[in-house]
């Protein structure tokens, strides 16, 4: 099938018009704050929140809150948002406290978070099979089934409702981080100064993590806690790579993260490909490409 | 200089003492009962050894940490209103910003605006005036369009003078300005201060360990070391006075000016000079600060 085929019937069936306004939207909300990901060296922190979210999960499947209906999916959904919050804001205490040693911090929150997860997945699932034996063995294989869509995303069940939850998130934190961008800016680019031109550098941090965290799930949604986090660093890595004019950076981010939506999304439906895996690689070959493009420009000085 | 005006910088026997963090910290005071004036449009210069609590003096001064004891006051009002109002400007000792940061210069300078401005509120006419201003005095104007990046430290450190001025402060603290500077660099700093006093009619407090620096550009001088050991024109800073701040540090550091550092000289133990720096136990040495 050619590509316009592709777009004429795949995108205007109604399954998957909602994720691609939510892929789309989330990618968005990846280049604008993937400048500040970058910058501001909080990488890992978004690893380590997204592997957090996976305790979330747990959480909520050990609730009994499966997400096999929309109403469900959305309670998980607030569960994974509040232990993610948590997570980024636990991790931002412990750093604190031991003098500024984040990575082991995140190497904490993150361990502990996966070792939770993966317990409470147990837990849930020796629920189903003390209830009922005789489907315990596809009970087994569902929750594996679940497992990986978790850490590797399966945005093609997303519908209205769900794509509404991930918009309106979306367009939330990138409203705020546009009403603060000149606070976060000043912060990310001086914060050791901060306090002393009257912004608390604390409560600016943990503001900011607050948003990285709710932008880590929603791009969970599409890639996964192993990959979203890579939705959070590649396009502003990419746009550095080619501009150092703020407003371009941040342009260029946004550009680079749409695009490589577009084209994962594409190639994903075409070939077949799961959708986040294929986003985060176009994104990452985006990438490549703009720090060849910045060694050709340096080389031609 | 009238005694009656409101001082710039009134501190009022403040003590200020860290906490104790992890296992084995004991409290540490940094401070021990402080007290001065500084008067507006004046220019103090604060000198004492490292670990003297000039940092925490400046932190006090801006109201990012609270005096266990005493009372601070910048033009009458809590050192943090003061600085939320934007009158107070302040001067890093180090550049720690990330200069990889897509950033001009006059976006930068722009940045010691926001104090005076809502999150979401863009930069005024006005703003952008005063910003201009700034750059002239510091003379930043034709660096205005390059990269933060792209400077030398000299312009890097006018550059972060122009950002702590563009608010128009009324009071402006630099910390160690002149540190690693060579003497013409020093020269030209003073004059560039001199000329910012006059214009914007600012008050400065200069901390600093360069006795040659502070002595060539403050009105008056507080020496600081753990406690006030004097508070005076620069004039009345006798080598016996430098000598208690700086313990033995000085005779080495100053010895082509003839300091007579007798006091701490004549410990036989280095052990036995104070920790204050303030002479040696055997000489029974007292503090004379002028404030007492």
């Amino acid at each position: 099938m050619n590509t316009l085929a592709l777009l004429q019937t795949e995108v205007a069936s109604p399954s998957i018009a909602p994720v691609i306004f939510a892929a789309i939207t989330i990618s968005i909300l990846g280049g604008a704050l993937s400048v500040f990901v970058v910058l501001k060296r909080l990488a890992f922190i978004g690893q380590g929140v997204s592997h957090a979210a996976f305790g979330g999960v747990g959480i909520a499947l050990v609730l009994g809150v499966h997400g096999a209906t929309s109403l469900s999916a959305i309670g998980q959904l607030a569960i994974v948002i509040a232990f993610s919050i948590l997570a980024a804001l636990w991790i931002a205490t412990l750093s604190r406290v031991s003098k500024g040693r984040t990575d082991t911090a995140i190497g904490v929150v993150l361990s502990a978070s996966m070792a939770l997860g993966f317990v409470l997945f147990t837990v849930a699932e020796s629920g189903h099979d003390h209830d009922d034996h005789g489907h315990a063995v596809a009970e087994h294989q569902d929750e594996h089934h679940l497992i990986e869509e978790i850490l590797f995303g399966n945005i093609l069940d997303t519908d209205w409702t769900k794509a509404g939850v991930a918009i309106g998130f979306s367009l939330i934190v990138l409203l705020t981080t546009w009403l603060m961008r000149r606070r976060f800016i000043f912060w990310a680019f001086d914060e050791p100064v901060c306090d002393a031109y009257g912004i608390n550098s604390k409560r600016t941090t943990d503001l900011f993590l607050i948003l990285l965290a709710l932008s880590v799930v929603m791009a969970m949604q599409i890639a996964g806690v192993v990959l979203a986090a890579a939705m959070l660093v590649l396009p502003g890595a990419a746009a550095l790579n080619i501009s150092n004019r703020l407003s371009s950076v941040f342009g260029f981010s946004i550009l680079i993260a749409v695009i490589g939506a577009a084209v994962g999304m594409l190639i994903g439906f075409q070939a077949d490909y799961p959708i986040g895996p294929a986003i985060v690689l176009s994104q990452s070959v985006l990438y490549l490409v703009t720090m060849l493009m910045n060694k050709a420009m340096s080389r031609l000085r | 200089m009238s005694s009656d005006a409101q001082p710039a910088v009134e501190i009022d026997h403040v003590s200020y003492t860290y906490p104790a963090t992890g296992f084995d910290a004991q409290p540490v005071d940094a401070l021990q009962n402080i007290s001065f004036k500084v008067d507006e449009r004046t220019k103090l210069g604060v000198l004492g050894p490292n670990g003297g609590g000039k940092s925490t003096l400046i932190k006090l001064i801006l109201g990012i940490i609270a005096p266990s004891q005493g009372k601070i006051r910048v033009f009458g009002l809590s050192p943090s209103k003061a600085r939320s109002e934007g009158l107070v400007g302040y001067l890093p000792q180090r550049i720690e910003a990330d200069l990889d940061w897509p950033m001009s210069v006059e976006q930068v300078i722009e940045h010691g605006r926001f104090s005076k401005l809502k999150p979401w509120q863009r930069l005024s006419e006005q703003d952008h005036k005063a910003v201009r201003h700034a750059m002239e005095l510091v003379d930043v104007l034709d660096l205005a369009n390059r990269h933060i990046g792209s400077l030398s430290g000299g312009q890097l450190q006018r550059v972060m003078i122009a950002r702590a001025i563009a608010g128009e402060p009324k009071l402006l603290v630099l910390d160690e300005p002149t540190v690693g500077v060579d003497i013409a660099g020093q020269q030209r700093f003073g004059n560039m201060i001199e000329t910012l006093q006059k214009e914007m009619g600012l008050t400065l407090i200069v901390v600093t360990h360069d006795m040659r620096a502070i002595a060539a550009m403050a009105d008056r001088i507080a020496c600081l070391s753990r406690s006030l050991h004097f508070h005076d024109s620069p004039q009345g800073l006798t080598p016996g006075v430098l000598a208690q701040v700086f313990a033995h540090d000085v005779a080495g550091v100053f010895g082509d000016i003839h300091i007579d550092a007798h006091r701490a000289d004549e410990c036989d133990d280095p052990s036995h000079i104070k920790p204050s720096g303030c002479g040696c136990e055997d000489q029974g040495c007292s503090d004379h600060g002028a404030d007492k």
